[in-house]
Order: structure tokens, then sequence, then C-alpha cells
């Protein structure tokens, strides 16, 4: 499933201008601790964090992640927006819980495969 | 030059956590006892004992920086240290604001939040909740710590809980801190290769973080050569600029 249509069906909001919406997403991690997104996260995952700092964007880009989303209607430094841009990374913002939006990905088909 | 031997993250008895023992009054005594001549009280999000260890500080001979320990949004402990309590003050009030809306402490599951003064009397309970995090960012308490005069540094980074490096996964440039705290030297040589790569330039701190005496008096501090006990002087000595020296990992009764 590509990163748009995922966003449309859980109706994300982007906060961000220039990340592909045509990536295909291959599994998702979900997890507040950078540090460990950092070992555990795969290229093409999408992102779920309540996290707004900007180092997301760093992490994120380094791994190739498809996408972040930040839930928990949690406060999006501007930095990390204008960041993400800078590395065509896309970020979706949504009220719903981590919670929530990793079992509508789960429901959606979005698993990870070894 | 003038020699220190400084630990710059003590709790008292009123962060939760700490032991009742931890009064203002005996962690001067002890500290002067041995070999501590440079302390800074460092309770969670609170100052309630700050006073009290001022004067104690005076009493024993002791110089006593206030200071808080604050949780920021991302859930790290930055530790913030003043040249004086008005500073501090002035501090408080940004992080009581942020802060709000926490619920009371649960006294039973979490520990109890004492005030006292400087002769180990009791003067107050704090009711609200003194752990958690406040609303500002890791950014925000550092810069707006420093706009007052702060020496600032990220707690135990390498700690799993709590830490701003794990939280964070790598320190940038654009939280300028004065330095990282790591919880022991002893294996410093695996920490530098670990660490050294997410946290840029940042000089090493090793503070006792005691909660009780014990811990307080065996764990590490730091070693300093400075003109005065200020926040000015402790932040040229963590760069070692003009000759002044910071040396972490330093153990009383070990070392000397």
């Amino acid at each position: 499933m590509k990163v748009g249509e995922v966003a449309q069906l859980l109706n994300l909001t982007k906060v961000t201008g220039r990340g592909s919406l045509e990536m295909e997403i291959k599994g998702g991690y979900t997890s507040d601790l950078l540090s460990n997104v950092m070992g555990q996260a795969k290229p093409g995952m999408i992102w779920v964090t309540m996290q707004g700092h900007h180092n997301v964007v760093a992490v994120a880009s380094l791994l190739g992640l498809a996408a972040v989303i930040i839930t928990g209607g949690t406060k999006i430094e501007a930095d990390t927006i204008t960041k993400a841009d800078e590395n065509e990374l896309t970020v979706f913002s949504t009220n719903m819980s981590s919670y929530e939006v990793t079992g509508k990905l789960y429901a959606l088909g979005i698993i990870n495969r070894q | 030059m003038k020699r220190f031997i400084g630990d710059f993250h003590v709790h008292t008895l009123l962060s939760p956590c700490a032991e009742v023992e931890m009064t203002p009054n005996h962690i001067v005594l002890r500290a002067v006892q041995n070999g501590i001549n440079l302390l800074a009280v460092t309770d969670h999000n609170a100052s309630g004992n700050v006073l009290a260890a001022l004067e104690a500080g005076r009493k024993y001979g002791v110089t006593v920086l206030p200071g808080m320990e604050v949780e920021c949004v991302e859930e790290a402990h930055i530790v913030t240290i003043f040249d004086t309590w008005g500073q501090l003050a002035q501090w408080q009030k940004i992080v009581t604001e942020a802060r709000k809306s926490l619920p009371p402490n649960n006294a039973n599951k979490f520990g109890g939040q004492f005030v006292v003064d400087a002769y180990d009397n009791f003067i107050c309970e704090e009711k609200k909740m003194l752990l958690g995090a406040c609303r500002l960012t890791a950014r925000e308490v550092i810069d707006k710590s420093r706009a007052l005069g702060a020496l600032v540094f990220a707690a135990h980074i390498d700690r799993p809980s709590y830490s701003l490096l794990g939280q964070l996964g790598f320190i940038g440039e654009e939280l300028t801190l004065d330095a990282v705290e790591i919880s022991n030297l002893n294996v410093s040589e695996l920490k530098e290769q670990k660490f050294r790569p997410l946290i840029g330039s940042l000089p090493y701190m090793t503070n006792s973080d005691g909660h009780n005496i014990s811990d307080f008096i065996q764990g590490p501090k730091n070693f300093l050569e400075i003109k005065e006990p200020s926040v000015e002087e402790i932040r040229l000595a963590l760069k070692g600029e003009r000759d002044r020296k910071f040396k972490p990992g330093y153990f009383v009764g070990f070392n000397r």
C-alpha cells in the first residue's frame, strides 16, 4: 500500500510538502524512543510516534522510512517540518493515539514480514 | 586557582524517589566529612529544599549551588544549575507553569515529598506530583534556563530511562548544553567509543545522582580547578579554557 492511500484511509493531516506519497510501505514500527527506532526500524517502514522533535526527521531519513505519523495531537516543532521538507520526508499529524493508528495500519494489511 | 570536589546532581527528600535521610543538613554534613566542597541540589522539577541547603552550606562551609532536574516533553532529564536562589526562583515559575494540570502525588506508591529546614525540621509535604514531564521541549528547557544564567547538562545519558540520548537518538548541535552526564567513568573507553559520535563535542560530567547517602558518597564526583565556585567558572573548566580544569570520574576515598 502506498503512503498516499494510507493517509486518505486514516484521514491523516499532511504537515510537509515535498515528500513522495507514492512510496510503497513495507511494514511499520511504533516507538517514541529514537535510539530504539534507530536500531529496529527498517527501510520503507511507516513510523508511528508521539515525539515531535526534529531528530525524528534525521532518524527517519537515515533509515529511509516511507513516512512518519505523529500521533496524539502532539505539537510538531517548526524545525521538524522544515527539515522534513529538506529531506523530502512525508510527515503526518493525527489526533488518534499511537495505539489506534498502529491497529488501523495493521488492519490495512501493513504487517512486518521476515 | 582553588580545587573542588564537585557533585552537581544530588536529590533531597523532596524528590519522591529519594530517601528521607536526604535532608539538606545531612547531605551537606556528609559532604564535609568526605571532602566534597561543591554541591548542587537538584530535585525533580522542584526547589523547595534549596534554601535550606544553601543555609546548611553556609553553616558547614560547603558551596551549594541552587539547581533543579527538569523533565522535558520528550521525557528526558535535564539538570539546570544557577548561581543564585533568585535565578532558580524565576526558573521554578516557568517550570511550574509548564507542569500545570498534573495529578497529585500518590505518596504510598511513589514516596513522600518533604520540605524541611536547614536543621532537619519538617516544614510541609508537597502534594503535587513532582515526577513527570513538563510541556517544555528539550530545547526550550535549555534555552530558557540558560537565558536565566543556568549551567545545563543532560542527565545520565548512558541509562535506559529518561536519557536525552535515549529519547532523541542523538544530541544535535542546536541543543546548547554545557555537558552530558554519564553514570560512571570506569568503562570510559567503551563509552567514549559508543557515545562520542552521538553527542558531538560535549564534555562529560560524572555525578552521584544520589537518592540516598550511600549512593551520594560512593557515587562519582568531579575534580575541578577554578577561581571560584560559579556557573561561569564551571563552564570554563568544562571547556578546559584559561587553565581551568574539570576531571570527571573522581571518587572520594579512593583517589586521595
